[in-house]
């Protein structure tokens, strides 16, 4: 508790900096998740299979590899990233892999008859991305990317690994410091503590997703209770 | 720099040394993890009074927190209980827990999928809960569950590289600790990502045959 109260100010700056490390990271995730899951789903098949290719490669290397390969690899081509930079760029080709997946199922999920609905109305094809497909398929993609922003924020430790000082590697450094200096080992109560308030952050961010799923599932009824109406299938009509 | 297969040549011992202890601790992990989840499982849909919330909260502190913080209290912190384990074993019981929570969720998943009308008929036909969960809800759950516990399965491989935090000479170490020494980074992170790549597809080609073969009975 003594430790705690020591070295608040550090502790504090450790979190900061994770957050900023996550938030970066869903800023290009979200940005490159959404053009290359829009590309998906487009008719070209040899999109479709780029995508496929760049989704794999990232998800199926292990994240710490992918870290450690940024971070020592930019250098080779003259490319002196930081840490940060470093930790953003293979997180952000990490999360930008599982954000693609999550884009393209949403927007395959949009039901087939929207899409045929809004091209015999007319509308161009990024008109019908924009107004029709798009909205509908943002429901089923936020709860996920939600999920996704806990992965990361859990992911942000491995900074600790290549030498950011966020929020795990703060504890670590106390550790360190304390057996060093006081001739004891907190690692319990300290790695306890980590744990604990990692919990707090993530454990509130996957309430919230789990809040907006049920939001989201709840407006797409916005029919009275009571009464039903049963969609047509458009092969129906006459 | 020229890409240099000679020095992979040279390596490859070691980097072998790696991918096999990579292999062992996680076809270890992996089976203890799915006896975790089923265990698990079991407990939450069987209502088990006490331990079923026990159960739902390990499940959230797992999946709310970071696994190198998992490892590094397991590994570091432990010890100042008087539980001194292996390099080994730490990263077994880690990623075992890591893991386990995620099956449980899988399995329950599955479980759900088991209605209520078949336990009641397993139950008026005077089977046990222990029974019921083995002779009926369990193959039918590992089906449709199957997916996921795979796909589990499969991050937990690729978790095994979060071991060479603590030092276990497992494939990512070696790869770092010969990079460290000898400046190869094009060749060695080449070798471990094709090495991974490998394993990983290797699973889920198998994991997609296993499904299949499972799913016979089911399709129509």
């Amino acid at each position: 508790m003594e430790l705690l109260i020591k070295n608040l100010p550090f502790i504090l700056q450790g979190i900061g900096m994770t957050l900023s490390l996550a938030l970066a990271t869903l800023f290009f995730s979200t940005l490159i998740a959404f053009m290359l899951g829009t590309l998906a789903t487009l008719r070209f098949a040899w999109l479709r299979i780029a995508v496929k290719i760049y989704v794999e490669l990232f998800r199926d290397i292990p994240l710490i590899v992918n870290i450690f390969f940024v971070f020592f690899v930019a250098p080779l081509f003259g490319l002196e990233l930081s840490p940060f930079a470093a930790v953003t760029v293979g997180l952000s080709l990490w999360g930008s892999a599982n954000g693609t997946e999550i884009v393209r199922a949403g927007l395959n999920a949009v039901p087939k008859h929207q899409w045929q609905s809004a091209a015999a109305l007319g509308l161009k094809g990024w008109e019908v991305y924009l107004f029709i497909a798009g909205p509908q398929a943002l429901r089923s993609i936020l709860p996920p990317f939600v999920g996704l922003l806990t992965l990361l924020v859990q992911a942000t430790s491995l900074g600790a690994l290549v030498g950011v000082t966020e929020f795990f590697k703060v504890g670590q450094i106390i550790v360190e410091r304390t057996t060093m200096m006081e001739g004891w080992n907190p690692a319990f109560t300290v790695y306890g503590a980590v744990l604990l308030i990692y919990f707090i952050i993530c454990s509130t961010l996957s309430g919230f997703g789990r809040w907006l799923e049920r939001r989201l599932k709840a407006d797409r009824s916005r029919v009275a209770p009571g009464t039903s109406v049963v969609e047509q299938p458009v092969t129906q009509l006459p | 720099m020229e890409f240099d297969f000679g020095y992979l040549a040279a390596q490859w011992p070691a980097l072998m040394r790696g991918l096999w202890l990579t292999i062992q601790v996680s076809a270890l992990s992996i089976v203890l993890s799915i006896a975790v989840g089923l265990c698990g499982a079991a407990v939450r849909v069987l209502q088990v009074p006490v331990l079923d919330k026990v159960v739902v909260g390990y499940v959230e502190v797992i999946r709310n927190t970071p696994l190198l913080a998992q490892l590094f209290f397991i590994f570091y912190g432990l010890p100042g209980l008087g539980l001194r384990l292996s390099l080994f074993w730490s990263g077994v019981l880690s990623l075992t827990l890591w893991a386990g929570a995620y099956q449980i969720e899988n399995i329950r998943g599955g479980l759900e999928t088991v209605g209520k009308g078949l336990r009641e008929a397993a139950f008026s036909l005077g089977l046990s809960p222990w029974r019921f969960f083995r002779l009926v809800a369990a193959p039918m759950a590992v089906r449709v569950g199957l997916p996921s516990m795979l796909n589990t399965s499969i991050s937990l491989l690729k978790n095994s590289s979060y071991l060479q935090a603590i030092g276990l000479a497992e494939l990512t170490f070696v790869a770092i600790d010969r990079i460290s020494m000898d400046f190869r980074t094009i060749e060695m992170f080449a070798a471990i990502c094709v090495i991974y790549l490998a394993l990983v597809l290797t699973l889920s080609f198998f994991a997609s045959r296993l499904e299949y073969r499972l799913n016979t009975p089911f399709r129509t």
